[in-house]
């Protein structure tokens, strides 16, 4: 089935799903098959850990949330819209609506932490009387208010990724996407980000994380999805990271 | 756009300037070079232009009669050349009056002509003037086949060239101002793919957090605008300045070369330049851009 021939239909517009995969598939320009025959729900709210093998089809899996990268085939929709037939013009706005994290946090080093998080309020043109209110308040989410003046690199690692949350949620997206975003931290300082993780979710946001981190996958006993292969190995509400370290 | 979205834009396009201000000297550098030369070979297109012109409505064709030719006669002579094909007027120049002409272009030096006694040795003469310069060799051809015509001159050798000079340099001209807008382009879309460069991240970031194309387009572009601002700016400066000294001295000289005035021509040219190079300037950028919007 083409791309272009997948029609969303009422049911699959479920309103209290966040994200609705069904028969994905992602073939690259080499042949390469990332994904095959993906289908996944994801619920409003729900915390999801995404595990498996690198090279699995995680990051192909990631990318296609906040459209980096487009199905080959299948039905694929976020908060209720339809992803793959969505005109390239309204991309901009899909991705208003989420925050991504990365592994390498992303941040600008010109700038401070307060125009780091700032910065993702201009550039969607916010109004200024909001964007005090709104960097303040994220600040204090991820605990960094009184560093709000420092550059990046006056920073620790952990402290760089909390900045990066706080970007990524200042526009309240409905979903936080995460790619490894403990990889480059020690454990405790994962702790910490994983905290602010739980905060961010039990106010209601989606979150889904891709990781490699056995330790705070099995004892959060959040959702599992296991990708082995560009297929889905493995789906459990309440799991464990399953594989050896 | 948004006010303080426009501040935003602003502010990086200066810091941006400053960031690479080497490069951006180099660049309004080329850009005034570039646009002085293109400004250079508009101006000499348009005055040699203009000059063909002047010349071709001057083209008229001398009509020399043979001395037997009586008035009455010249009156029918004149009725027949009235009627050839392409003759749009045509006036009769008596030999007092060639007399008294010759006399005044000689000004000072008139006593000269007292060694010819009261003899007049000029014959009477046709001012032919004629609807299509091309037409000249042919119209002329057959005026000389008229009874009584002794000979019918107009300026052959000169007009001929002077047609293949317009011709030849319109075309070098154009083609030159082609390359020069193509090289222009090439250097600003190469200053403007440094900044991009420099900036990717955080045009990946940008992109990822929302930003319309748009949004994160107009800041290059503007800087594309404002290196090609002032480099034409320079540039219009150098082409007016020139341009004033060269028809200062043409007029001193060579008076009869008409030149275009100054006025209103070089506020178009000035006009001309300075669009070009923001324009140029802009669609730089924007080839620069296009591909790291790609995320």
């Amino acid at each position: 089935m083409a791309a272009g021939d997948a029609r969303v239909s009422c049911r699959e517009m479920r309103l209290d799903l966040m994200i609705h995969m069904k028969n994905v598939m992602k073939v690259y320009d080499n042949g390469a098959v990332a994904l095959d025959n993906i289908n996944v729900d994801i619920r409003k709210g729900e915390f999801v850990f995404l595990v498996g093998p690198s090279g699995a089809g995680k990051s192909t899996f990631i990318k296609m949330l906040f459209r980096e990268v487009l199905p080959t085939s299948g039905i694929l929709t976020l908060n209720g819209r339809d992803i793959v037939r969505m005109p390239v013009g309204d991309v901009p706005y899909l991705r208003r609506s989420l925050g991504v994290i990365f592994q390498d946090y992303r941040l600008l080093p010109d700038k401070t932490v307060y125009e780091n998080i700032a910065f993702a309020m201009q550039v969607i043109e916010a109004p200024r009387r909001m964007m005090q209110r709104s960097v303040n308040s994220v600040l204090d989410i991820v605990g960094l208010r009184d560093k709000y003046k420092c550059f990046p690199n006056q920073l620790s690692g952990g402290e760089q990724q909390r900045v990066a949350i706080a970007r990524a949620i200042v526009n309240n997206p409905a979903i936080v996407i995460a790619d490894e975003p403990t990889g480059n931290l020690d454990p405790e300082t994962s702790w910490g980000i994983m905290d602010i993780f739980q905060r961010i979710n039990a106010a209601g946001t989606t979150i889904v994380m891709a990781t490699h981190d056995k330790t705070i996958v099995d004892a959060m006993q959040k959702r599992v999805i296991a990708i082995e292969d560009g297929a889905i190995a493995r789906d459990e509400a309440q799991g464990g990271y399953g594989y050896e370290n | 756009m948004k006010i303080r979205t426009s501040e935003y834009f602003i502010r990086e396009v200066f810091l941006s300037l400053k960031r690479n201000n080497w490069m951006s000297v180099a660049s309004i550098g080329t850009v005034a070079v570039s646009l002085f030369i293109f400004g250079m070979f508009l101006m000499m297109v348009m005055n040699m232009n203009k000059l063909a012109q002047s010349l071709e409505s001057q083209v008229q064709i001398n009509v020399y009669l043979e001395d037997s030719v009586t008035h009455d006669s010249a009156r029918e002579l004149e009725t027949d050349l009235k009627s050839l094909q392409g003759v749009e007027a045509v006036k009769f120049v008596s030999r007092e009056e060639a007399m008294e002409r010759f006399k005044e272009r000689l000004g000072d030096q008139k006593s000269l002509l007292e060694a010819l006694d009261d003899d007049n040795p000029l014959p009477d003469a046709f001012e032919v003037t004629i609807t299509r310069p091309e037409l000249v060799k042919d119209t002329a051809a057959s005026i000389e086949k008229l009874d009584g015509v002794e000979s019918a001159k107009y300026g052959q050798d000169v007009m001929e060239h002077l047609f293949e000079m317009t011709r030849l340099l319109r075309i070098f001209g154009f083609s030159l101002m082609l390359v020069l807008a193509l090289a222009t382009l090439f250097i600003i879309s190469n200053t403007i793919r440094l900044t991009v460069f420099a900036r990717r991240k955080e045009i990946a970031i940008m992109k990822y957090v929302g930003a319309t194309d748009w949004f994160i387009r107009w800041p290059f572009m503007l800087e594309g605008m404002v290196l090609g601002l002032f480099g034409s700016l320079i540039a219009a400066v150098i082409l007016r300045t020139a341009y004033t000294a060269t028809v200062e001295k043409i007029y001193d000289t060579l008076a009869f070369f008409p030149l275009i005035p100054e006025q209103p021509f070089l506020n178009y040219i000035t006009v001309i330049v300075i669009f070009s190079g923001m324009a140029i300037g802009a669609v730089g950028s924007a080839v620069s851009i296009k591909r790291f919007l790609k995320v």
